[in-house]
């Protein structure tokens, strides 16, 4: 079973994580290094990917002739997408177990973030290009 | 230059979309020929779809790094239905197949213009976080 583990934030909340000490940082990601060592380790690591800000997001919609019309204002409490983690687990309990370890990774003062990780299955949906 | 583009367009409780069986084979139709077109491309990094918001949960590390899950949303809060990761020469090709996805048809045939996010993928953590 795919879960996919997100983690969100608003913009008022990634000012906080830009905030952090340099040695903060430095323990956050060397946590979060290990971490992902051990689901490499145990095979059940799929896939990650780190986002860039949400200085940098842009919407867009189709209109009539297909030319794209791009906006970049999201309201204050809009939450970004910062980054996910995809694992391949027995059960859903062992994906919550993980997104557990990723909600105690150090942040600033080197105390846990206790972010919040949104956890959800992969559709085996019929959307594959190949 | 690699971008995601997010559908954040379910709600809290959605399922399945009431839509007549033709109008959800159109819309699929679609979305496997956009895929197919992509990955011929050579931008197409990947595409997977989530399971509907009823199956999420909100997971924090409680004491002893156990995790505490929550699967209570606000109203307001958007859920990732799926994401494609392009690898793009511009940001304007990205805001192009951004379109094209909003596109998509809806009830009846007509072109749903969802909003679709766009940003930038890191390919790396910043230098100076690691």
């Amino acid at each position: 079973m795919k879960y996919i583990l997100l983690m969100t934030g608003t913009k008022a909340g990634v000012d906080t994580y830009r905030a952090w000490t340099k040695e903060d940082i430095g323990k956050h990601m060397a946590r979060l290094k290990s971490l992902v060592k051990d689901l490499r380790e145990s095979g059940e690591f799929v896939g990650d990917q780190g986002l860039t800000g949400p200085e940098e997001a842009k919407v867009v919609r189709g209109e009539t002739k297909g030319m794209p019309i791009t906006d970049g204002i999201f309201p204050e409490s809009k939450e970004f997408l910062l980054g996910y983690w995809i694992v391949d687990v027995a059960t859903p309990e062992r994906a919550y177990a993980i997104a557990g370890l990723l909600s105690t990774l150090p942040g600033a003062g080197g105390m846990p973030t206790n972010m919040p990780i949104e956890v959800r299955e992969l559709a085996s949906h019929p959307l594959k290009w190949s | 230059m690699k971008y995601i583009l997010m559908m954040n367009t379910m709600k809290a409780g959605h399922g399945v979309p009431g839509w007549p069986q033709k109008d959800l084979q159109a819309h699929i139709a679609y979305m496997i020929s956009l895929n197919k077109e992509l990955h011929e491309s050579g931008e197409l990094v990947s595409a997977e779809g989530l399971s509907f918001p009823d199956q999420a949960k909100l997971v924090r590390a409680g004491k002893d790094g156990v995790p505490v899950t929550d699967g209570v949303f606000p109203e307001s809060k958007e859920f990732l239905a799926g994401y494609w990761i392009v690898d793009v020469d511009s940001p304007e090709r990205a805001y192009a197949i951004a379109a094209r996805a909003s596109a998509a048809p809806g009830p009846g045939g007509a072109p749903l213009n969802m909003p679709i996010e766009v940003r930038p993928v890191m390919s790396a953590p910043p230098p100076e976080m690691l």
